[in-house]
């Protein structure tokens, strides 16, 4: 049995009032055929107007998902325990008008790969019009928010409107649904692996983009699993380990001082601190350990750590899930 | 005002785009129409090897009837017929009238012009497939697209088993069980015909007519189409750009409507033209049950007697339609894909 | 969607097309299974079970469907139940017949275009394409008028129907002779100086027999189909001879005055039939050889 009624106190209860997105110990489990997958355990945290929050891990980690959980994308043999919250509205009592509601007025999504993401038969103008329409515009106001929103990232308003989806070079295309995520002012901007398959200066550009998004008052949440991305957003940062957030802290001081030892691993294997890669491999979700997910895998492991899952423990700046955090 | 580095494939499909619309329609029709004399050759020259690999004999069929002829008098009868020399000479002569648009003369129809009879026939058969093709692909898009977007719902379900049984069952007895239930049980419509020969100003086509035969032609082809609609929209459902629409907050109506069912059109499009020769062959069926005077059962007579000339010709025909079909379907996939529009893939 | 698939987003989930969702369920492949038995059963013991099949019997003309005829009696008397079962045997055994046929023509053709490749695999092929964008049945008529004088009408349409059904097969065979000449054991072969013939004989004919055989059973229902539709029509089997397109054909004119029975038991018979092998042929297509739902979906 996985602890439960932890308190966690790592927020102030200002924060917590101020949230416009907030996620307490929020699991998610996929029925299949080979028995139920956990996908995300227990996972919190909050996000407040203007705030960046990073979300890392490895491919299978759950990060994904996490995203999913808040857009409600997550597909129908998935079961969401904990409380999520968003704009005010306890997303388990949201009917599907209530949803459609929070994705055109308080959410915006930017997808992972924005070339597959446009409608390959309908030209952008029309497209992106309609897309902006859903985001609560009026038939008038549509076509000039996408205008301006295109012009805010050097976008042609004009030579876009003729084009189809696979015209766009991918930074273009990560441009134009970057665009879109600021038509309408969302609450929270989500951006899923918002730089895969970009080069070293297009990642760059699109950091500075999503930046603008925060710094306009969005709640930014950024998956990735791009080390440099994250340090480059700053703000705060998750880090998700076979289906468990643990360290949450900002992203400054995270990178600096890790905590958990998963992430001093996972920030030592990195080409310029050496490359040293993490011995073993991450536990399978269908076969998740009823103890700490990294034990098998950790230099520091003690009995405690194969006796239970060790619950978030409080930090100064954060929290950890480890039983060796807040001791040293 | 800046763009950015011009990519080079954006430039290059742009730069394409311009140079090639109007043109590329254009090529599609001319290649398909091009491709059509070789087509009917192939068909004529197939059809006459089976004839001459077969063991039958027209020139015994032909003068059997009239039993001690003479010599001269059987000599004269093959001529008229077309049918001294070879085979190969029979196909050389034949096509030489074809040319000059003569499709031979027909033994059915007592030596009338068999290229007169079929175009006073194929209007009518034309007609009739067109109005099941209407039906086929608006219920089968209605109904496949019900089907998609309330899945695994009792209506998904009601939408799924008919279609599979009204796609197993033969279509000619479909026809059969429909004619006795509207014609013969609740008398609401005509059983057989084209026009209703009890009224004086009957016209060309009475409508009541045309309905049980293009249901029964529709139905096998419309319940095919339901199921791939269905499936596809529900793969097409499951695309990035689809549920990127979704999380932007489309509408449910819209996402259905306009995201996803322009693209699950385009595997749509190239099935309809591939499956119009079944609508050919389903006519000759609706045709005979509904005693419906077109070339569908013009074949059949034809073939009861076995009239070359004019089963020639009707393969012809069908073969004309075929090509005229996937040409359509050509250009209805480059208006529907940009992307071929453009020639990319 | 499974799990996997949203924790590796990218991946793709390729499906199968089916008409129904979930695909083919181990139960409904039984009650398929169960129910081509008992027809063919039926059609093997259609003799034994009424001694009196085709009896004319002018005193019980069009009777409706009662307990001493549980399915009516035709325009001349005859017990429709006995008929029907008696057609199935003659329509089940043509239609056999014709799909051997069918194998046999798309077997050689696959074979030869495989294992020849090149030039003489692009003109095969071509041919194949040429031949699938004509109307089966209007060829099929074709043949049925110049062969039956020579065959008989059951050989004519036998002959139809499989002269206008091998293309599937040769698609099937050269897609998987395709695939067997990449393996090591090909190669192997090859390498050790085998002849064509040998390849062919030793090698790819045995690895052909389930996918032949496979598509053998599929194609059942269109000779059904293609069999009964020709003698509907009145180019098949003699009107008096027992088919089930016979029986529907015959019903017709039953059917205006008012006696819908005549037609229906031979129809459902078909319909069950090709229900029941297209559900079994797609519960194993999806079991065993996804590749091939392009082709088999006839």
């Amino acid at each position: 049995m996985r602890p439960t009624g932890v308190v966690q106190d790592g927020w102030s209860s200002s924060q917590e009032r101020a949230a416009v997105l907030s996620l307490r110990e929020v699991s998610v489990e996929f029925a299949t055929r080979r028995g139920p997958v956990t996908a995300l355990s227990e996972v919190s945290l909050d996000l407040t107007p203007g705030s960046v929050h990073v979300v890392i891990g490895e491919s299978g980690s759950g990060k994904s998902v996490l995203a999913h959980a808040v857009l409600d994308l997550l597909p129908r043999n998935v079961t969401v325990r904990g409380e999520r919250h968003l704009a005010g509205t306890d997303l388990a009592t949201a009917d599907r008008r209530r949803w459609r509601e929070l994705r055109s007025r308080h959410l915006a999504f930017i997808p992972q790969s924005p070339a597959s993401a446009l409608n390959p038969v309908r030209r952008l103008g029309p497209l992106m019009a309609e897309m902006a329409r859903a985001r609560g515009l009026s038939r008038r106001e549509a076509w000039p928010a996408v205008e301006a929103a295109l012009a805010g990232f050097d976008l042609d308003p004009d030579r876009i409107r003729r084009m189809y989806a696979h015209h766009l070079s991918g930074g273009m295309a990560q441009r134009v649904v970057s665009s879109l995520a600021m038509i309408g002012s969302p609450d929270v901007v989500i951006a899923d692996e918002p730089t895969s398959g970009l080069d070293a200066a297009l990642v760059d550009r699109t950091a500075g983009h999503l930046l603008t998004l925060a710094e306009r008052g969005a709640a930014l949440l950024v998956i990735t699993h791009d080390l440099e991305l994250a340090q480059r957003l700053g703000g705060t940062t998750s880090v998700l380990y076979a289906s468990y957030l643990v360290e949450q802290r900002p992203t400054a001081a995270l990178f600096t001082e890790p905590a958990h030892p998963y992430v001093t691993a996972l920030l030592d294997a990195r080409p310029q601190c050496g490359g040293r890669s993490i011995p073993g491999v991450a536990p399978e979700l269908t076969a998740l350990p009823d103890h700490c997910a990294f034990a098998a895998r950790c230099q520091h492991v003690t009995d405690a750590c194969r006796a239970a899952v060790p619950p978030p423990v409080a930090v100064p700046d954060g929290t950890v899930r480890c039983v060796l955090a807040g001791r040293a | 005002m800046t763009i950015g580095i011009p990519n080079r494939a954006t430039a290059r499909g742009t730069r394409r785009r311009e140079r090639v619309r109007g043109v590329s329609a254009l090529r599609i029709v001319v290649r398909r129409l091009l491709a059509l004399p070789l087509v009917l050759f192939a068909v004529a020259a197939m059809t006459f090897l089976l004839v001459a690999l077969s063991p039958f004999d027209p020139e015994a069929a032909y003068t059997s009837l009239s039993t001690g002829v003479s010599e001269q008098t059987r000599q004269e009868i093959l001529a008229a017929w077309d049918l001294d020399g070879s085979i190969v000479e029979q196909f050389g002569h034949w096509l030489g009238n074809v040319v000059q648009g003569d499709l031979g003369h027909s033994r059915l129809l007592a030596g009338q012009p068999v290229a007169d009879e079929i175009a006073s026939r194929a209007l009518l058969s034309l007609v009739l497939i067109v109005t099941a093709l209407v039906l086929v692909l608006v219920g089968g898009l209605v109904l496949g697209v019900l089907a998609a977007a309330f899945r695994d719902s009792p209506l998904d379900w009601a939408v799924r088993t008919l279609a599979y049984y009204g796609a197993a069952a033969p279509s000619f007895w479909i026809g059969l069980l429909l004619l006795y239930v509207f014609s013969v049980h609740l008398g609401v419509l005509p059983s057989g015909g084209s026009i209703d020969v009890r009224s004086a100003d009957a016209g060309f086509i009475d409508p009541a007519h045309l309905i049980l035969p293009a249901v029964t032609l529709a139905v096998t082809q419309q319940s095919w189409f339901t199921l791939y609609v269905r499936d596809t929209l529900l793969e097409v459902l499951r695309e990035d750009y689809v549920r990127y629409a979704e999380a932007s907050g489309v509408r449910r109506a819209a996402v259905l409507g306009r995201h996803a069912l322009p693209n699950a059109l385009i595997p749509f499009i190239t099935i309809a033209g591939t499956r119009l020769p079944e609508l050919i062959g389903g006519a000759v069926l609706a045709e005979t049950i509904f005693a419906w005077p077109g070339l569908g059962r013009l074949t059949v007579e034809a073939a009861l007697v076995v009239d070359l000339p004019l089963l020639v010709a009707i393969t012809l025909v069908g073969s004309v339609l075929v090509v005229f079909g996937n040409l359509a379907a050509d250009l209805l996939y480059r208006l529907a894909d940009p992307r071929i529009r453009e020639g990319l893939t | 969607m499974t799990a996997t698939a949203v924790l590796r987003p990218r991946a793709r989930r390729l499906r199968p097309w089916r008409p129904w969702a979930g695909g083919v369920t181990p139960l409904s492949a039984q009650i398929a299974g169960t129910v081509l038995a008992l027809l063919i059963l039926a059609a093997l013991t259609a003799d034994l079970v009424r001694p009196v099949t085709s009896a004319i019997d002018l005193d019980a003309i069009l009777v409706a469907p009662s307990l001493a005829h549980p399915f009516g009696t035709d325009d001349t008397g005859r017990d429709v139940l006995a008929l029907s079962l008696q057609a199935l045997q003659v329509s089940f055994t043509i239609a056999a017949l014709a799909a051997l046929v069918a194998v046999v023509i798309g077997l050689w053709v696959g074979v030869l275009a495989g294992a020849l490749g090149g030039r003489v695999d692009g003109l095969l092929m071509r041919v194949v394409d040429f031949l699938s964008s004509q109307n089966h049945l209007l060829f099929g008529l074709l043949i049925v008028v110049l062969f039956r004088p020579a065959l008989g009408p059951a050989g004519a349409v036998m002959l139809s129907v499989g002269l206008t059904h091998w293309l599937v097969v040769a698609r099937i065979v050269r897609g998987e002779l395709l695939s067997l000449r990449d393996r090591p054991f090909v190669a192997a072969a090859i390498g050790g100086g085998a002849t064509l013939g040998r390849l062919v004989t030793r090698h790819y004919l045995p690895h052909l027999a389930p996918a032949v055989g496979v598509a053998m059973v599929l194609l059942l229902p269109h000779a059904i189909f293609h069999e009964s539709a020709l003698s509907f029509l009145g180019v098949g089997l003699p009107p008096h001879d027992p088919s089930l397109g016979n029986l529907i054909a015959a019903g017709q004119r039953s059917l205006l005055v008012g006696a819908w029975w005549v037609s229906l038991i031979p129809g459902l018979l078909i319909l069950a039939a090709s229900v029941a092998v297209g559900t079994l042929g797609e519960y194993w297509r999806d079991r065993h050889q996804p590749r091939w739902r392009g082709e088999l979906e006839l």
